[in-house]
């Protein structure tokens, strides 16, 4: 791949405690380019995406954006410079609508002395949050409605939707197809393609292996905090990609160059 | 294309049936509806009496004195949190006040009418003032110790209530008072039930009803009882937010102290007793749940009204006497009747 490396870890490790939840990890992430990331529960997937998001600091190595070297101190300061996460367990906040879930975090102020206020342009982002889940190929909903009225589905592209599109550089999608029917599924995938063809990089988390089998350029596979392979998707097949999450069939730990 | 499918699906399914139990199904609604039964009740129940402006008046003075503590408890409710130490505050604020002016200034209860007027917006600073730093302490209990709200305001409550009886030894402190604050407004010969006081709390009402509904805060206050964890992965400060809403709470209840102040002309330990039951009950009535995330400011305010509708009403009954006693055990019955309400609400508007 001759793209650049948009994101990348070098040497990355995390204790709790006496767990060693990651061991050296190091990754590369191009501009366009769909990773995928799994192993089995308590491999280290969740603590890596922490890391990469800037939820948590790592206890060595290092972070890179575009080459440049950076510390994420908060989820914020990752969010600004670009790198956009949605985790599995946080999703939406069912209470509000549509467009003002887009728009957490993020909202358009009014002008003048009511903006300073902090009175909110509910008409500009009822229309922008249309015009902006639509242009990342999501059947919108009524931007008004509360998310509380949509279906699973629905509500699983909103909050992709609201990710790809605010993502400038990187996105790190933590289990999106979970609970979806397959036809859901297959829509996410889609999003995650419009995405890529953005040029964004993606990070794919996912237990549903023929979900990564189908959207990734690369497979990255962690066992016990360690990244222990890291090669392209056509060098794989369900069988032995589960061979390789389980560790029935060996593999050799790639060092990061 | 399915979008539009299902809009017009959603709008075919509202014949006169529907609209009537999506009307239903809005609080604030239901509670006109149950304001103007009880109003006829009363009339009728008082033989003409109940509807006279001299017990509006009464009424809306007592609406006055809790709906600045039942719209802090809302956002503080809507967050999915809690506020125990509201009423401890109002006695705490007007203690403080009353206390700085009469024993450090040495100003009297002779001082009245504009002369008095300085003193009072004084004592509506000090007030406003206790009430921010009681709601900060709250902040930092439930952020910094993380302690839950419930525990950390009834601690708070508890303390709030000893260092207003340590300063004022259990006596009111009477001082200045300006009386026409809580006179009602008249329109040449004819009395308005309503007080510049009132109007006051109407006002401050209104702008925090603006700021919940209209603005970033009221947002996130929404956001945060809804879902924290969406918050916080939306990059917005939880902490920021708690402090905002329990200082905005205190803060709140310390303009009741000055507002109980200005009714009674003194400040006492006593004035602000039980009051955060109240407070709680008229946001439960008024539509908010304690679960977080739902609350509308017009639903808190006709659910005050409700409770003092409710209270006033029985006592002025000719028909039959009621004891002033039952006053607690109907509150007690009003909660119990808006959250059976709600839940079936839910019940019948989501599938």
């Amino acid at each position: 791949m001759s793209r650049e490396v948009i994101y990348e870890i070098k040497n990355a490790s995390k204790r709790y405690g006496s767990v060693v939840a990651l061991d050296g990890a190091s990754l590369k992430l191009h501009a366009g380019e769909v990773v995928g990331l799994v192993g089995d529960n308590g491999a280290g997937k969740s603590t890596l995406v922490k890391v990469l998001s800037g939820a948590h600091a790592p206890d060595g190595g290092q972070i890179f954006l575009e080459g440049k070297e950076v510390t994420w101190e908060s989820p914020r300061q990752a969010l600004e410079a670009g790198v956009e996460t949605l985790y599995q367990d946080s999703g939406l906040a069912p209470h509000l609508t549509v467009s003002q879930n887009v728009f957490l975090g993020r909202e358009i102020t009014m002008k003048g002395i009511l903006g300073w206020f902090g009175f909110l342009n509910k008409k500009k982002m009822e229309h922008d949050a249309h015009r902006d889940l639509e242009a990342v190929g999501i059947a919108v909903p009524a931007s008004n409605r509360a998310v509380s009225q949509l279906s699973g589905g629905q509500r699983q592209a909103v909050a992709i939707g609201r990710a790809v599109a605010w993502a400038k550089k990187v996105i790190i999608l933590d289990e999106p197809t979970n609970h979806l029917g397959a036809r859901q599924a297959g829509e996410v995938l889609n999003i995650i393609r419009n995405a890529k063809a953005k040029g964004l990089g993606v990070i794919f988390i996912s237990h549903t292996l023929p979900h990564v089998l189908e959207v990734t350029d690369r497979i990255v596979v962690l066992r016990l905090g360690r990244i222990v392979k890291d090669a392209p998707t056509s060098e794989f097949n369900g069988d032995t990609l589960i061979g390789t999450i389980t560790g029935t069939i060996q593999t050799i730990k790639v060092e990061g160059d | 294309m399915t979008d539009s499918k299902q809009a017009s699906a959603f709008k075919e399914q509202t014949p006169l049936r529907a609209k009537i139990s999506s009307l239903l199904s809005n609080q604030s609604v239901v509670l006109l509806i149950t304001l103007v039964v009880l109003g006829s009740f009363f009339q009728w129940g008082s033989d003409g009496i109940f509807l006279q402006t001299g017990l509006l008046g009464t009424v809306l003075d007592e609406w006055g004195s809790y709906i600045l503590l039942a719209v802090g408890q809302l956002f503080v409710v809507i967050t999915g949190g809690i506020d125990l130490s509201v009423g401890s505050t109002v006695s705490l604020s007007s203690v403080v006040a009353g206390w700085f002016v009469v024993q450090q200034l040495h100003k009297g209860a002779d001082i009245t009418g504009a002369d008095a007027l300085p003193y009072v917006l004084l004592i509506a600073v000090i007030c406003l003032v206790v009430g921010l730093l009681v709601g900060l302490l709250n902040a930092f209990l439930i952020n910094k110790l993380k302690i839950v709200p419930f525990i950390a305001t009834l601690a708070t409550m508890g303390a709030s209530n000893g260092i207003a009886v340590m300063i004022s030894v259990g006596m009111p402190l009477q001082g200045p008072n300006d009386w026409a604050l809580g006179a009602p407004w008249m329109i040449g010969d004819f009395q308005l039930p309503v007080s510049t006081m009132v109007v006051a709390t109407m006002v401050i009402t209104t702008i925090a009803g603006l700021f919940l509904h209209k603005s970033r805060f009221g947002l996130y206050t929404y956001s945060l009882g809804s879902n924290p964890f969406a918050t916080r992965g939306a990059g917005i400060s939880v902490e920021k937010q708690i402090v905002k809403v329990y200082m905005l709470s205190g803060g709140l209840a310390g303009l009741a102290g000055a507002y109980s102040y200005v009714r009674l002309g003194a400040g006492s330990n006593t004035s602000g007793m039980g009051m955060e039951l109240y407070a709680i009950a008229a946001v439960v009535i008024g539509g908010a749940s304690l679960m977080g995330g739902v609350g509308r400011i017009v639903g808190i305010a006709l659910g005050t009204l409700v409770l003092f509708v409710v209270q006033s009403g029985l006592l002025t009954m000719t028909v039959v006497q009621v004891s002033p006693d039952l006053k607690q055990v109907i509150v007690a019955i009003l909660i119990a009747a808006a959250v059976a309400v709600q839940t079936l609400q839910k019940k019948n508007g989501r599938k």
